[in-house]
């Protein structure tokens, strides 16, 4: 080969290929979303002398730069690709991947978040229901980190220490342990929730302790969901996972059930089937993130009330446990703050569940 | 802006590549300095002004001293030089580590100014600095062309983390370069094997860090594991930074200096110190040391001219006197070196030598990446056990398994071994075909790989950019 060819060759096809690229880049229309980390993407920011000496027009162009790049979705794939073979690296963006189930790393246990969470929940208890006297339970849910992680050699939260803080700072309420009921197999493989379809034997201990055994029938038509459900996971790790089937149960009483959304002021069924069809097909239990739902029931066979302060795993659970309530309200105190449920809510003669997860526990900061 | 950042890799770039290629010769060192300047301004707009004020003044200065040579008054003209551009870099980097100092020692309550630093004031003071000297002293002409001048300072390859350029070594490339296919080539490979230094290699490294630092319970071996991977990232992120700049200059006809050599290679610290920043090294000694006599004095006063030299490198990395225990806890290793233990040091096997250096190697960046002294005294005692802390658990475990293989493919990465076996390779018949065919695929891997991990991006910055 010619001393020149060997400069000549190797420059044009380097620089074709990063040309080509660059041009990509410049002339790619905007995408609006990220369908696979369900997040809207940056947009070119608007250029004016102020966001300009400001130097906020230059931080939301490398913001937009990386977001709007061509095959973005691509060239995320070939990072995780990257890290998980060839550089034998154990995780992407936290999350890893062990028996096909993709989890995030969720350690080290935070104490100081464990025992703010113990005290919002003292605090409603002490606003709201010790004077009525309300029977109050409590029960958290693990990850799948709990039945996934320490087995399989990977970094996590002391899970026994988080019960036990709980329940010695929540003494006020009945703990119901659910821990020993679930598997590892009650998870979506590639989202953080369990799986609806699992939750009959968890339903049946909350008969159980929370006395409605007799009115839980705990018979369901299993219905599997038209869309491919891709989790949370799938998105966030970037690794080429399968999509999973997402399934819901239903009877006769869920059928009839109404939910009202404070917020939107609507009234909707149970499952919200658009939404098991969009981008993300858990929001279909309970219509997804709400603060403040009402269910009635019309075929409650006592007139016992339950006010339930949840996460989202709740969504998935608390459709199992209608047939014992007249009446199920849900709280997320991720999105309303616990001062301002007076407005909403009267506490007299209900029964109370604190059900949440232990990712929520160990950042309580977002409930308020 | 940053080097390993999509803003300048497919569009500040190319755009200026395009207009520098197109533009008649004489506009080039327009271009390149027009550029310099939105590469400069696109992070801090503000302190554009600074940089473009110390340009003028020393453009107005040089000329002066060139005016004046061998009188008083170029010695004038000089020292006011060196005072306003020691002055700049003292107001913007070091005015609240004095103030905070002198409330520590009378314990007045100054308040603070909470300056912000200025990116890479450190490095083109240093090289305007090496202008005026320079022109004083007779090595360099006075650059009567603004353009040319700003340009030098300005340079964007080079400008906010080094290489830190002589003038008197570019000055004839600011008049006239040559470009060819042969520099391209050497560029663009330069570049992408630092960007790939930087971005695969330094920042997962750093995200080693990134965890320890943001865990309560280390344990012994987590402790070591981040002292590592800190040495090598540091190594990683500046001489892959230097890499870039280096590949860069070479795209637009300029040829910088080496900045590293190996360093962790090295057998004692003075020949770590000849392998490391070597830039700074040999301005510090041209400079600063040989000035205040060198060693062509007694002995005392050659000690103290150590001590005053190492103490200023570490000042000049940063305002604490953690990096001023790391100049002179370096200081007392090369003084050790001279006078007492350097030959036994050069008698000893070479797996202690290695092992001594880079012991004292990574304690010095574990003192020079820590928030205190305290932090830097505690983190030291814990490497070596000290602070009823674990052996390991778990988590280390983990991180060790997970890192391992970067931090071996890091540790071989920074001697000359692989470059050694494609040397080798080369030899075989018709490798060095192969090799010719096989080097620009790895050079696109890089770059694919790289702006994968650029769009997937959490942690990126230069470690350098802080000085």
């Amino acid at each position: 080969m010619q001393e020149h060819q060997k400069n000549v060759i190797p420059v044009m096809f380097i620089g074709s290929i990063w040309l080509m690229l660059a041009l990509f880049c410049w002339t790619k229309p905007s995408d609006e979303i990220s369908k696979s980390e369900r997040r809207e993407l940056e947009q070119l920011p608007e250029l004016t002398s102020d966001m300009l000496l400001s130097g906020e027009f230059m931080k939301n162009f490398e913001r937009y730069a990386q977001d709007q790049f061509p095959r973005r979705t691509t060239f995320r794939k070939l990072k995780a690709y990257t890290r998980f073979n060839i550089f034998a690296q154990k995780d992407n963006n936290g999350i890893y991947l062990e028996d096909g189930y993709a989890a995030k790393l969720e350690y080290p246990l935070n104490e100081s978040s464990l025992l703010s969470a113990a005290d919002k929940f003292r605090y409603l208890y002490e606003k709201y229901m010790k004077e009525q006297n309300l029977k109050v339970y409590l029960s958290v849910i693990p990850d799948k980190g709990y039945y996934l992680a320490a087995p399989n050699g990977y970094p996590s939260m002391d899970y026994e220490r988080l019960f036990e803080i709980m329940k010695s700072h929540t003494e006020f309420a009945e703990y119901v342990d659910i821990a020993d009921v679930l598997e590892l197999e009650d998870y979506y493989y590639t989202d953080i929730h369990w799986r609806q379809e699992k939750l009959i034997k968890v339903a049946e201990k909350f008969g159980t302790a929370m006395h409605i055994s007799k009115d839980l029938s705990l018979k369901y038509d299993v219905i599997e969901s038209d869309a491919p459900f891709y989790g949370v996971y799938y998105g966030q790790s970037a690794l080429p996972l399968e999509p999973e089937k997402l399934y819901y149960l239903t009877n006769d009483t869920i059928r009839d059930c109404t939910v009202y959304n404070v917020e939107t002021n609507q009234t909707t069924p149970v499952y919200d089937m658009e939404k098991m069809k969009g981008k993300d097909p858990y929001e279909g239990y309970l219509s997804g993130a709400a603060p403040l739902l009402f269910i009635e029931n019309p075929h409650a066979a006592s007139r016992k009330e339950l006010i339930v302060f949840r996460d989202s795993f709740g969504s998935s659970l608390i459709p199992l446990l209608l047939e014992g309530y007249s009446k199920v309200t849900l709280v997320d105190l991720r999105y309303i703050a616990s001062d301002y449920l007076e407005n909403f809510i009267i506490f007299d003669n209900q029964e109370v569940l604190f059900l949440y997860s232990t990712p929520v526990l160990n950042s309580s900061m977002v409930l308020k | 802006m940053l080097f390993s950042s999509i803003t300048f890799l497919y569009y500040f770039l190319p755009l200026v590549l395009l207009f520098y290629f197109i533009v008649p010769e004489k506009l080039k060192n327009s271009v390149l300095l027009f550029s310099s300047l939105i590469f400069y301004g696109w992070g801090e707009p503000k302190y554009i002004v600074w940089m473009v004020l110390s340009i003028v003044v020393h453009y107005i200065l040089g000329i002066l001293i060139e005016k004046h040579a061998g009188t008083k008054k170029a010695e004038l003209w000089l020292v006011i030089s060196i005072i306003f551009s020691i002055g700049l870099l003292g107001y913007f980097k070091y005015t609240d580590f004095f103030i905070s100092n002198i409330n520590k020692v009378t314990g007045l309550s100054l308040p603070m100014l909470s300056i912000a630093l200025p990116v890479g004031i450190s490095f083109y003071t240093f090289q305007i600095l090496s202008y005026t000297i320079d022109v004083y002293r007779g090595h360099a002409k006075a650059q009567k062309n603004f353009v040319s001048l700003a340009t030098y300072v300005a340079l964007f390859p080079q400008l906010i983390a080094g290489p830190i350029v002589r003038y008197v070594d570019i000055a004839s490339a600011l008049e006239h370069r040559t470009h060819s296919f042969a520099k391209w080539h050497a560029g663009l490979r330069r570049f992408l094997f630092g960007l790939g230094k930087k971005v695969l290699i330094a920042n997962s490294l750093g995200e080693i860090s990134e965890i320890f630092k943001s865990t309560n319970q280390n344990t012994v071996l987590f402790y070591w594991m981040y002292a590592v991977a800190f040495t090598l990232q540091i190594y990683f992120d500046f001489s892959g930074y230097s890499d870039m700049a280096i590949g860069l200059g070479k795209l637009f006809g300029f040829d910088f200096q080496e900045n590293f050599n190996y360093p962790y290679i090295s057998r004692s610290i003075t020949e770590f110190w000849r392998r490391w920043h070597i830039s700074l090294g040999t301005w510090f000694r041209d400079y600063l040391y040989i000035p205040l006599g060198g060693n062509r004095v007694k002995k005392s006063r050659w000690l103290f001219n150590i001590l005053v030299v190492w103490m200023l490198t570490g000042l000049w990395h940063g305002a604490a006197w953690n990096f001023i225990v790391w100049g002179l806890m370096f200081a007392l290793l090369l003084i050790n070196e001279k006078l007492w233990l350097g030959k036994a040091i050069n008698r000893l096997p070479n797996i202690f030598s290695h092992l001594y250096v880079l012991l004292f190697v990574g304690i010095g960046f574990v003192i020079f990446d820590a928030a205190s002294m305290g932090e830097a005294i505690k983190r030291i005692a814990s490497m070596f056990g000290m602070g009823k802390i674990k052996l390991a658990d778990i988590q280390s475990i983990y991180y060790l398994r997970s890192y391992g293989l970067l931090l071996i493919i890091a540790a071989v990465g920074c001697t000359p071994l692989p470059k050694r076996c494609v040397a080798r390779i080369r030899k075989i018949p018709h490798m060095d075909h192969v090799l010719a065919v096989l080097e620009p695929i790895l050079c696109v891997i890089l770059l694919l790989t790289a702006t994968a991990y650029l769009v997937d991006a959490s942690f990126n910055p230069f470690l350098y950019f802080r000085f």
